[in-house]
């Protein structure tokens, strides 16, 4: 008995080793925006979406299911406005996100305050925080949103499908001649974007010169007089919902820019553009359409 | 010049219901003394006259006319006030002040003339402060402000003056200089009419006298019918003491 | 050099000759400012091309860029600056509180409300203008028929009834701009701090501050008198109740046409009337109108320097007004001690 006791300790051992690997195989990670790695030993099972791009991107990513509430103006995919909210990305119901038990929470790096993020982190739930800024951050956001939701197989499908859109407008337009565009942001300032920002990217990408690209802030405010040098060819604009043309009519006043002179005034639904999620790709298509236009009115 | 009446007059003194109805008559060349012990309503009584506040009952006239139904400037150019308090809250010179007292005579679009300039620097010489005229307000002592608000009066020119306590803060001289003051006026054919705490001042200087109870009785009349000890010891609710110096019935509480 | 001549009238009362001289300076530096304000943006415009489009030549750029673009901006930035310094000195008349300014009694806060519900709705920029307009009227008239509600207001009553007023519409503004989506935000945000970029038009403005000081010239006098108090002034011939009644409602007029004209630019309204004082002495003759220029070459340079500084990112005119107000007014009541 006692000489076969060794025998058994060793057994238990190797079986509590084999247990610890197992587990370890099994823990997901991965890095956040914010240079941060959460590892989940099991994949989420309820999500909370505390920006509307962070919805898009889980429903996205396959992981739509596992969300269990969002934050206002979380309108896409439809059956997101259906969940349950906890307050809007800048001023969270803390007690209504921590009553549903949250196993995971998608934060929006400055979106969210920082300080009601940490104090999740203290109550122990995990902190997830996207916030893409290049094409490819979107693309990993959906591999890396799959992976903590268990759903790696759907995220990396579409994550390939909206690299190979992307690649497609590239190879495109890669040699297509230039086109001056302006975005429009706002209208009440005038904003518009830099390079660096999302939009100036889907421009450049289009074969499009963004005329403010240069500018040092990502959204910087403007005046109509820089504007009526800078003479874009086409002039874009999102706008206060989705089908509003007004301020497209705005710029009539002045008929000797380019852009009006040739009818290049183009509304874009700013959900399309305006959010770093797969959608992105449909708002680029339209985007390069429109410059295709342009270039054929010259 | 001008003559102030009231008709019934029953001033509004806020929580007193009733009140003698006052008949008075201000004659040019008169100085009326009004005597009372503090909240008997003599600067109730003086605001009223000047159409400053609604009466109770009765009315003022000036000249025969309804002081409700004259225009503010007509009766500004009739009747001035010296105010008990006076309160600054901008920034202003001794000069300017003394010289809003040609507003009443102003039409609208004329500036100053040099001879409303002339005026008020003739009331500021009056009264002493010719040197001050650059002066701010804000910085003035307490009796060369009172000696202010008589100039401003004095370039207002008005046929009535209607004074409430004129000699407040005033030293010594000065007192004897404003009374002294309101005295050529009422010579020049003013009437005066003021508010007085100082019963020796009013014996020297008032030629009639009407005395405010806190009940709201009141009796009027000529000054030595009127200053008789029983009588003011009851105004006053204080004993008094009376003896006669260089002329004049002097007046000195007793305890 | 102007300070010399001009300290004069601080002493007595200033003579015809006194008035025009110091007005004639202003005007001269309103006319100044406002051709600076032309020649200066984020495109360069040769000053000899702008001189051109004002006597009617250039060329089409710079047609747009000075006829369409930058005069009016720089006429409405008068005309707002203009009407706000005079209401605020009226204002501090009227109250007998040299702290009062044009929004002390809770105008603004009335038209930010208005302006935000409209932005909240999604409006267009001249409904804004027209909500907030209506906003402001209603403050005006809310705070008015309050502190008349038992038959007599006194300036304290009416203060107290704006002060507490205002920090009701300021509770509303918040409440709005907690509500309202992230997107909104950056145009409210402005339109709060002031900002002169959607001011078309500023007819409507310019046309009320040349009436009001047409108007208010005959009305000097008896504003001086009033400023010694109601009574004292009741009792020099001032119709003191008539008075009170269209200097608050000319005030709030005012208020409410620059609040309409440019949101809610504090400062001006506060500092101009001050810093005239403490030069010019307290003639409304001389004040009133010296607000009108002084108030809107203000305004006409702050807005300047708000669309060139970083140009062409713009920053809102309101933060100009205080850097370049605040160190002038210090060193003026420095100075004046």
């Amino acid at each position: 008995m006692t000489q076969r006791l060794p025998g058994v300790v060793g057994l238990l051992l190797m079986l509590m080793a084999g247990l610890v690997e197992q587990a370890a195989a099994d823990e997901a990670c991965a890095i956040d925006d914010a240079e941060q790695e959460i590892c989940l030993t099991v994949p989420a099972e309820r999500i909370v979406a505390l920006s509307p791009g962070a919805t898009e991107l889980l429903f996205a990513a396959g992981a739509g299911e596992q969300v269990v509430a969002v934050v206002d103006h979380s309108d896409y995919p439809p059956e997101a406005s259906e969940l349950p909210l906890v307050g809007s990305h800048d001023r969270l119901d803390l007690e209504r996100l921590v009553a549903l038990q949250p196993d995971l929470v998608i934060g929006w790096v400055t979106g969210n305050p920082a300080g009601q993020m940490e104090r999740l982190e203290r109550l122990g739930i995990p902190v997830f925080r996207i916030e893409p800024r290049t094409f490819e951050g979107i693309a990993t956001a959906l591999e890396r949103l799959a992976l903590l939701a268990g759903r790696e197989a759907q995220g990396r499908l579409a994550a390939e499908r909206f690299r190979q859109g992307l690649a497609e407008l590239a190879a495109r337009y890669a040699d297509a001649p230039p086109v001056p565009v302006f975005y429009q942001v706002w209208d009440s300032p005038l904003m518009t974007v830099n390079d660096e920002h999302l939009i100036g990217k889907v421009v450049t990408l289009c074969g499009g010169v963004n005329v403010f690209g240069g500018l040092a802030r990502l959204v910087p405010r403007i005046d109509e007089e820089a504007l009526l040098v800078a003479d874009p060819e086409v002039i874009l604009a999102g706008g206060r919902g989705e089908a509003n043309r007004r301020w497209l009519e705005d710029w009539q006043r002045f008929p000797e820019l380019t852009a009006v002179a040739r009818d290049n005034l183009f509304f874009i639904p700013p959900s399309l553009l305006q959010r770093p999620t797969p959608r992105l790709l449909e708002g680029s298509r339209r985007l390069c359409d429109r410059l295709e236009v342009a270039r054929g009115r010259r | 010049m001008s003559r102030l009446e009231t008709h019934g007059l029953v001033i509004d003194v806020p929580g007193r219901s009733g009140g003698d109805p006052l008949d008075l008559a201000l004659l040019p060349g008169q100085v009326w003394g009004v005597l009372g012990p503090n909240g008997a309503g003599k600067t109730t009584l003086l605001h009223t006259l000047a159409g400053l506040r609604p009466s109770r009952a009765g009315r003022v006239e000036v000249d025969g006319v309804p002081l409700t139904r004259l225009r503010r400037r007509r009766v500004a150019q009739c009747l001035g006030l010296v105010f008990q308090e006076h309160h600054d809250g901008f920034p202003a010179t001794v000069e300017e002040t003394a010289l809003i007292g040609r507003h009443p005579w102003l039409s609208p679009w004329q500036m100053e003339t040099a001879e409303d300039l002339a005026l008020a620097h003739c009331a500021l010489a009056r009264l002493d402060l010719a040197e001050l005229g650059g002066r701010q307000v804000a910085t003035l002592s307490g009796g060369e402000r009172q000696r202010l608000a008589i100039a401003t009066l004095l370039a207002q020119e008005p046929g009535v003056w209607l004074a409430d306590e004129p000699t407040n803060h005033l030293d010594l001289h000065h007192q004897v200089a404003v009374m002294r003051l309101l005295d050529e006026q009422a010579a020049g054919g003013r009437a005066v009419m003021m508010c007085l705490h100082d019963l020796n001042l009013a014996a020297r200087w008032c030629d009639h006298l009407l005395l405010l109870y806190p009940s709201g009785e009141a009796c009027w009349g000529p000054t030595d019918r009127m200053l008789v000890p029983a009588a003011l010891e009851r105004l006053y609710g204080q004993r008094l003491a009376s003896a006669e110096v260089e002329g004049s019935r002097v007046f000195v509480a007793v305890p | 050099m102007a300070g010399a001549s001009l300290r004069v009238c601080a002493h007595g009362h200033p003579t015809l000759g006194q008035l025009a001289l110091t007005l004639g300076l202003l005007a001269a530096a309103a006319l100044a400012a406002l051709i600076v304000a032309v020649a200066l943006g984020s495109a360069a415009v040769p000053l000899t091309d702008s001189l051109a489009v004002l006597v009617g030549g250039g060329d089409d750029m710079s047609r747009t860029l000075i006829l369409e673009l930058r005069l009016p901006r720089a006429l409405a930035a008068f005309a707002t600056g203009g009407l706000l310094a005079v209401a605020g000195a009226l204002m501090q008349v009227l109250l007998r509180n040299p702290l009062a300014d044009p929004y002390v009694l809770g105008l603004s806060g009335g038209a930010a409300v208005g302006a935000l519900l409209a932005m909240l709705a999604g409006l267009g920029s001249a409904l804004v203008s027209g909500s907030a307009f209506v906003g402001a009227l209603t403050a005006t008239l809310l705070v008015f028929g309050l502190a008349h509600g038992t038959g007599s207001w006194t300036p304290s009553r009416l203060l107290l009834t704006g002060v507490v007023v205002a920090s009701g519409w300021g509770a509303v503004i918040t409440l709005i701009l907690s509500l309202s989506p992230a997107r909104q935000l950056p145009g409210m945000l402005y339109w709060l701090m002031g900002d002169l970029a959607h001011a078309r038009g500023p007819g409507v403005a310019l046309g009320l501050l040349v009436l009001v000081c047409l108007l208010v010239v005959p009305l000097g006098r008896s504003l001086n008198v009033l400023a010694r108090g109601g009574l004292q002034a009741a009792a020099l011939g001032v119709p003191v109740r008539r008075l009170e009644w269209l200097v608050y409602l000319l005030a709030s007029l005012m208020t409410a046409v620059a609040v309409t004209t440019a949101g809610s630019i504090g400062f001006v309204g506060l500092v101009v009337p001050h810093l005239l004082r403490l030069v010019l002495g307290n003639d409304q003759r001389l004040i009133l109108p010296a607000c009108a220029l002084a108030g809107g070459t203000l305004l006409v340079l702050a807005d300047t320097l708000a669309r060139t500084v970083i140009a062409p990112e713009q920053l809102p005119v309101g933060v100009i007004t205080a850097l370049l107000g605040v160190p002038v007014f210090l060193f003026l009541l420095h100075r004046s001690r």
